[in-house]
C-alpha cells in the first residue's frame, strides 16, 4: 500500500547558507501516529513547509498520498489538515467566520459547511465562544480553532507542528487525546521537542537533527536503542555509606556503580551476566548496610534516554555522517539499534 | 471559483476595516469637498473636474494607493497568510489574482464614491462660472483614464511588494520610480503616459462629444488656461527637470499645451498593458518563491 508521504532526498538550502532539510528519506506509513522529534532548528516545520509547497525543495522530491508535493499541489492541500505553531488568525472575525471562509478556501459546498462548523466547535470545546472575535482568545483557543481548522475538510492526512505548545495542563491533555481518537481512521504527523508528548501517542517516530532524519521507524525499535541495563537506586544515609557501599558493588563481576548526586546510586549491569542476579546482590547490600532504599527506577525516561542518544551518536559520528553511498538512505530509515 | 470569491470577500472585508483606508475615504471626501468649493464660482467645468482628478493621479493619493497594492504579499503578512491561506486547497495564482483584484475595487470603489457625486453636482448645478461644454463621454472617459492609472499604481505596488517583500523598501522604490517618469516618458516622446501630462489633457478630454472624427479633433483647440492646475503641473514637472535640448527639438504633446492629438485608445493601452504585465509578473514571482 502506498505510504501516506513518502520522500526522497529531500534537501531544503536557504539562500546557500542554510541546510534545513539534509537529504532526508523517509516512508510514513498510512494509518500510523508519527512523531517528529527533534530540537529547534532541527528542520521539522521546514519538512511540513516542503510537503505542503509553501516551500520549494532544494533537491529531492516528496509525495503525499502518491501524489507530488510543490506550489501548485492544489489536491496535495486538499488532503492534508495543518496546524501551524502558534496559528496566526485573522483577530477581526469570530471562529464561525474563519471556519466559513477555510471551508469555502476548501471548496464546501454550504450544506456540507455548516452543521460541519458546529460539530467541529463542540468538539474542541469553543461552542461557547462562537460570538467572541479571535483577538481575544487566549494561547490555548486559538490552538482549538487551529486544530479545528485543520479538520474543516476531513483531511485524511494530519500535519501539526508542536500543537500542545504553550498550552496548559488540561488543553495539552485535551489535545493528546484528541490525537490518539482522530489517529483511529487518519495519518497524523505530530512535530514536537516535548518527549512525553511523543511516549503517549506516537506508534512511529522519526527524529530529526541537523537537517537530517537520524531515526525512523517504530516507537518500541526507537526504545530498543536504549541500554536497558541502568537502574537508579534513591538511598537515605549518610554519605560516606553510599559511598562505601558503591565501592562494594563495583566490585561485583559485570557491575558497574556510580554515586549521582550524593543520594543515588547508578547501577549498570552488563549484557552477558544476569541482570536480576546482580541486581538482587546489590540490593543485599543495601539492606547490609543499614541504608534506605527510597526508590528503584528502571531506566528514568526511555524515550528521553533514546532521544538523547541517538543525538549523541549522530554528533559522535562525525566525519562518518558523511554519505558516499547512494543507498545511504536506508542508514536513516532502518529502526534497528545500534551494534 | 468558490475560493476565489472567498480571500476577495475577505480581503475586502479587512481593507474596509482598517484605519488606513477609512482615514484615506474621510480625507479624499474632505478634500474634493474643498476643492469644489473654493472653485466653484469662477472655475470652467472641465477645468474643475480635472483639479478633482489630480490628488487620484499624481499627489498625494498616490502614496495610500501603493501602500495598499505592496500590502497582501510582503512582510509580516506573508507568513500569516502561509499559515492561513496559502497551506489550504488553493493555488497561489487564484490568492494572488483575488488580492489584488479586492484591493483594485476596494481604490475605485473609493474613488468613484467620492468623485462621481462632486461631477455630478458640478455639471447640474447653475453656477456663475463660465460656460463649459463637458460631455458625458468626456466625463465617463475621463473617469476611466483616472481609474486605469489607480489600477495601475495597484499593480505595481502589487508587482514590488512581490519582489522586494519589505512594504516599506516597496514604497520608496516605487515613489522613486513614479515621479521621475515624466522625464523618461519625455526622453521617449511618450508624455501622454505620463500622469501629471494626462490631468493636463483632461479638460480637452471632457469637452470631446461621443465619435467625434479625427478631423475634427485636429481642427478643435483648446487654448482654456489651466489655472491652479497647470500652473501645479508645471511645478511638478521642474521636479523633474527635462533637458533643455530635447525640449527645444520635440514640441509634441506636452509642450504644445493644446493637447488636441489626445486618443483615448493609445492611453488606455499605454496604462493598460503596464498594468497587465505587472500583474502577470507579479503572479509568475509568487508563484516561484517560498513562503
Amino acid at each position: 500500500m502506498e505510504p501516506a508521504i513518502r520522500t526522497e532526498h529531500l534537501t531544503k538550502i536557504f539562500g546557500g547558507r542554510l541546510i534545513a532539510v539534509n537529504d532526508m528519506s523517509l516512508e510514513i506509513p498510512r494509518g500510523s501516529i508519527f512523531g517528529l522529534l527533534g530540537p529547534n532548528g532541527a528542520g521539522k516545520t521546514t519538512t511540513f513547509r516542503l510537503l505542503l509547497g509553501l516551500q520549494r525543495p532544494s533537491a529531492g522530491r516528496a509525495e503525499v498520498f502518491g501524489r507530488p508535493c510543490g506550489a501548485n499541489a492544489v489536491v496535495v492541500r486538499g488532503m492534508i489538515g495543518y496546524l501551524p505553531t502558534h496559528p496566526k488568525l485573522p483577530g477581526n472575525l469570530t471562529p464561525i467566520e474563519y471556519l466559513d471562509l477555510l471551508g469555502r478556501l476548501c471548496r464546501l459546498p454550504r450544506e456540507v459547511r455548516r452543521p460541519r462548523f458546529a460539530s467541529l466547535l463542540r468538539a474542541v470545546g469553543l461552542l461557547g465562544a462562537t460570538d467572541q472575535r479571535i483577538r481575544t482568545f487566549s494561547t490555548g483557543m486559538a490552538t482549538r480553532l487551529g486544530i479545528a481548522a485543520s479538520l474543516v475538510n476531513d483531511p485524511p492526512l494530519l500535519l501539526w507542528d508542536e500543537p500542545t505548545a504553550g498550552l496548559d495542563p488540561a488543553a495539552r491533555r485535551f489535545t493528546l487525546d484528541l490525537i490518539r481518537e482522530l489517529g483511529k481512521n487518519r495519518t497524523i504527523v505530530v512535530s514536537t521537542h516535548i518527549l512525553a508528548d511523543i511516549d503517549r501517542i506516537c506508534d512511529h517516530v522519526g527524529v530529526m537533527h541537523e537537517g537530517r532524519m537520524i531515526f525512523n521507524g517504530p516507537m518500541r525499535d526507537m526504545k530498543l536503542r536504549l541500554r536497558r541495563d541502568d537502574f537508579s537506586l534513591d538511598l537515605e544515609g549518610s554519605g560516606q555509606e553510599i559511598g562505601r557501599l558503591a565501592q562494594q558493588a563495583g566490585d561485583l563481576e559485570g557491575v558497574d556503580v556510580r554515586v549521582e548526586a550524593d543520594q543515588t546510586l547508578l547501577v549498570r549491569i552488563s549484557d552477558v551476566h544476569s541482570r536480576a542476579r546482580a541486581l538482587a546482590e546489590v540490593l543485599k547490600m543495601v539492606d547490609a548496610a543499614n541504608l534506605l532504599l527510597q526508590d528503584l527506577r528502571c531506566g528514568q525516561n526511555e524515550t528521553e534516554n533514546a532521544y538523547l542518544q541517538l543525538l549523541q551518536e549522530d554528533e559522535a559520528h562525525g566525519f562518518q555522517r558523511f554519505d558516499f553511498d547512494a543507498g545511504h538512505a536506508d542508514d536513516a530509515i532502518s529502526g534497528d539499534p545500534p551494534a | 471559483m468558490m475560493p476565489f470569491l472567498a480571500i476577495l470577500r475577505h480581503d475586502l472585508r479587512g481593507l474596509g476595516a482598517s484605519w488606513l483606508v477609512r482615514l484615506w475615504l474621510a480625507a479624499t471626501a474632505l478634500l474634493t469637498l474643498v476643492m469644489t468649493l473654493s472653485q466653484w464660482q469662477a472655475t470652467p467645468s472641465a477645468v474643475l473636474i480635472a483639479s478633482l482628478l489630480f490628488p487620484y493621479l499624481v499627489f498625494p493619493w498616490f502614496f495610500v494607493v501603493i501602500i495598499l497594492g505592496v500590502g497582501p504579499v510582503s512582510g509580516s503578512r506573508s507568513e500569516s497568510l502561509a499559515d492561513g491561506i496559502l497551506s489550504r486547497p488553493v493555488a497561489r495564482h487564484e490568492y494572488l489574482l483575488a488580492s489584488w483584484l479586492s484591493r483594485v475595487v476596494l481604490v475605485l470603489g473609493i474613488y468613484l464614491t467620492v468623485v462621481a457625486p462632486a461631477i455630478l453636482v458640478l455639471v447640474l448645478a447653475n453656477r456663475p462660472a463660465p460656460d463649459d461644454t463637458v460631455t458625458v463621454y468626456g466625463i465617463l472617459a475621463a473617469l476611466g483614464a483616472a481609474a486605469l492609472v489607480m489600477t495601475l499604481q495597484v499593480s505595481l505596488g502589487f508587482l514590488l511588494g512581490t519582489l522586494l517583500r519589505k512594504p516599506f523598501l516597496a514604497v520608496v522604490v516605487l515613489v522613486f520610480v513614479w515621479y521621475p517618469i515624466n522625464l523618461t516618458l519625455h526622453t521617449f516622446s511618450l508624455e501622454e503616459f505620463s500622469p501629471i501630462s494626462l490631468n493636463q489633457a483632461l479638460p480637452t478630454l471632457l469637452r470631446q462629444p461621443w465619435r467625434q472624427s479625427e478631423e475634427d479633433q485636429q481642427t478643435e483647440t483648446d487654448e482654456e488656461p489651466m489655472g491652479w492646475l497647470g500652473q501645479t503641473g508645471h511645478f511638478l514637472e521642474t521636479l523633474a527637470p527635462v533637458p533643455e535640448k530635447s525640449v527645444q527639438q520635440d514640441p509634441t504633446f506636452y509642450d504644445r499645451g493644446d493637447f488636441s492629438d489626445f486618443f483615448l485608445p493609445r492611453v488606455i493601452l499605454g496604462y493598460g498593458i503596464p498594468t497587465l504585465a505587472a500583474v502577470a509578473l507579479a503572479t509568475l514571482c509568487f508563484c516561484w518563491r517560498d513562503l
